[in-house]
């Protein structure tokens, strides 16, 4: 019942996709608002809570990433109301639009909510080939050929994670049976696992597509040019729900390797978050769009995730993940406004809104981007924080204090060239370029203040003690 | 038998990599599925898995028939161009695919003794992994980069099924509906495709 409840938007969206009359659109986030309600009730439910059988169950973890992806969902579908106001799009994509984006949220919310490795990747490649489709209902002969590439950049990774999670499944099943695909048995009874190294090759490929799959090296732009060839509400999509579900993924996967051999997951994690960040950083200095700027940023943040959770900052990786879902999203979908003079236009970008829905835009959009290059009060100034010095910690504890303190040096580096970046773009969209009128619609800016309310409710006590308590 | 069978999947493999007509592929891609099924199917009798003989008569109907039934279908109705010449020179694909061989296979020795059964047949899932990856990069055309990740699904299945002795059931069964998702999501994009491609 929990289960179909959770569902139950996604699914209305579904039906309500093939007869969409332009004015039921606004009732679809109403409709969307109603998914809080069970995950409200999984939150006050004990856990572990099984919503079907023991493979698709709720824990802390879980409840809490779903949650946050949930929010992104109602506000992507609020600021879809007015898609049709900033992009050419015929009623008919927008329909295709909304039956895809139903079933991406529908596989999604699965594969967060999997115990099961099996149904994990199912609901990963159900998201994965629906965002196909609604990259392609975007026209321009780009994003056809964009829809394309990630059909087969999407399909390499996900047959990574795949290949993995087969080779998890074998060295595990001689002493699990059929319970080699359960997450939870897994981690259980990891150290009884006969061959260890078939199980961290398994998890060293399965990782290596879901970070493909998240924008990290070797595929540092793939992402980001398709989030620019396509409508701007998919990148908020991808940053506030794919990449949840991804990493939701990478969190129970690295938890059971964590058991296996934690020197190996370290050295592994470290370096290839270490190159993303170091290539990032460069191509966030040398970008000159507001969504390649973003979609890189949301790289470099997944990184930065990746690095606080192997290395036992989990409160650090939690919060930082909470900021990132909310803040990436809010800043995508914000491109449709600031964008609306063209894409390469960014001086000015923030001048000439005026009324209360332009001021309050100017104000939230101003919010998000000095939020997300980590200025205090942030959630990500105190998640940086938290996730540095949990790195101090594990590397005191491991004699390698020398090699981190120059690892979190490199890091501070290149953090620091992509808030350069970041502070020059803002003063040229605040003080540069001429002034020149710019419409924002009520749907936009609510959209904007839930994610802007999401944020300040995880500077709050009640959500910092819960983030702590998740193990 | 077995070992016939998998030698025979990796045959049709690299046979496909060297076709330069369209429906030629679709045929060698049935193939491919064909010693899938039949694969499939013999192991599963062998192990008295009736998951695994199930799978391998759904492998036949859907992969070995009804995919590239529809497929050509779809091409004939949308008139796609059947002329596909690989990127990559007969000559360096000759000297490519035996160094794939060979790379897989060194790099399956370590894994040998932990696998169930023989460990051979993993390295022709991994080497079959990598030659499906090379039809997708070797053609510019979008109807071999189709076969080319259809392809990689199979040699998923057939690393699932050697590897393991098996997936669950519902892993199975959920990759098929997967599987049947892309065909509609390629059949969408290839209806809005222009035709030239």
């Amino acid at each position: 019942m929990m289960l179909l409840l959770l569902l139950l938007p996604a699914a209305i969206m579904f039906v309500a996709s093939f007869f969409l009359h332009p004015m039921a659109r606004r009732l679809l986030p109403l409709s969307s608002f109603a998914i809080l309600i069970p995950i409200v009730e999984l939150f006050r439910l004990p856990k572990p809570y099984p919503l079907w059988g023991h493979a698709l169950i709720a824990d802390d973890l879980n409840t809490y990433i779903l949650l946050v992806s949930s929010i992104v969902g109602i506000g992507v579908t609020l600021a879809l109301m007015t898609l049709d106001k900033h992009v050419n799009v015929t009623p008919k994509a927008i329909r295709s639009f909304y039956r895809f984006f139903a079933l991406f949220w529908i596989g999604l919310t699965v594969s967060i909510l999997a115990n099961h490795m099996g149904i994990f990747w199912i609901g990963l490649e159900m998201a994965t080939l629906s965002t196909v489709y609604m990259i392609k209902t975007s026209r321009q002969p780009a994003a056809r050929k964009e829809a394309w590439n990630y059909m087969i950049v999407g399909a390499i990774a996900i047959s990574l994670v795949l290949f993995g999670i087969i080779l998890i499944y074998a060295s595990a099943k001689p002493v699990l049976g059929e319970d080699a695909m359960y997450f939870d048995a897994l981690r259980l009874h990891a150290r009884s696992i006969p061959s260890p190294y078939l199980f961290e090759m398994g998890f060293a490929i399965a990782t290596m597509g879901m970070f493909v799959k998240m924008g990290f090296f070797p595929m540092n732009l793939w992402l980001a040019n398709i989030e620019r060839a396509a409508f701007y509400p998919i990148a908020a999509l991808f940053s506030g729900i794919l990449e949840s579900a991804v990493i939701a993924g990478f969190f129970r996967f690295s938890r059971i390797a964590e058991v296996i051999n934690r020197s190996h997951l370290l050295g592994y994690v470290f370096v290839y978050a270490l190159v993303t960040i170091f290539i990032v950083a460069f191509l966030i200095y040398r970008a000159k769009d507001f969504v390649r700027l973003f979609s890189l940023s949301g790289v470099e943040h997944m990184a930065l995730i990746a690095l606080f959770w192997v290395s036992g900052g989990t409160f650090a990786a939690l919060l930082h993940f909470g900021a990132h879902a909310f803040l990436k999203p809010a800043l995508f979908l914000s491109t449709g406004v600031l964008e609306s003079r063209g894409r390469y236009h960014i001086s000015g970008a923030l001048r000439g809104y005026g009324g209360v829905r332009g001021t309050l835009f100017y104000y939230l959009v101003t919010l998000f981007l000095l939020a997300i290059i980590s200025l205090p009060p942030s959630p990500m100034f105190f998640s940086e924080i938290y996730g540095f010095g949990a790195m101090i910690d594990m590397a005191e504890q491991s004699h390698h204090l020398l090699a981190m303190i120059g690892a979190i040096l490199l890091l501070l580096i290149l953090l620091s060239v992509i808030f350069y970046r970041f502070v020059s773009l803002y003063q040229s969209m605040k003080y540069e370029g001429e002034v020149e009128p710019k419409r924002v619609y009520a749907s936009e800016v609510a959209a904007l203040s839930l994610f802007a309310l999401g944020l300040v409710a995880l500077l709050l006590p009640a959500s910092m003690t819960f983030l702590r308590s998740i193990g | 038998m077995t070992d016939f069978l998998i030698g025979l999947f990796l045959a049709t493999l690299i046979t496909a990599l060297f076709t330069t007509r369209l429906y030629r592929l679709l045929l060698w891609y049935s193939l491919n599925s064909l010693t899938l099924g039949i694969l499939a199917i013999e192991l599963g009798s062998r192990l008295d898995d009736r998951g695994m003989i199930l799978s391998g008569t759904i492998t036949l109907i859907v992969k070995a028939v009804g995919i590239p039934f529809f497929l050509k279908r779809l091409s004939q109705h949308l008139g796609l161009v059947r002329q596909i010449t690989p990127n990559i020179r007969i000559q360096y694909a000759i000297i490519l695919i035996p160094a794939i061989l060979v790379f897989t296979f060194y790099l399956a020795e370590p894994i040998s003794h932990m696998v169930e059964g023989n460990a051979n047949y993993v390295a022709v899932s991994i080497s079959s992994l990598f030659l499906a990856l090379l039809l997708m990069m070797e053609h510019r055309n979008i109807a071999p980069k189709i076969i080319g990740f259809l392809s990689m699904e199979n040699a998923l299945f057939l690393l699932g099924t050697t590897a393991t002795g098996g997936m669950p059931m519902l892993v199975e069964l959920g990759i098929f509906f997967d599987l049947l998702m892309a065909i509609v999501v390629i059949n969408l994009l290839l209806r809005n495709e222009e035709v030239t491609s």
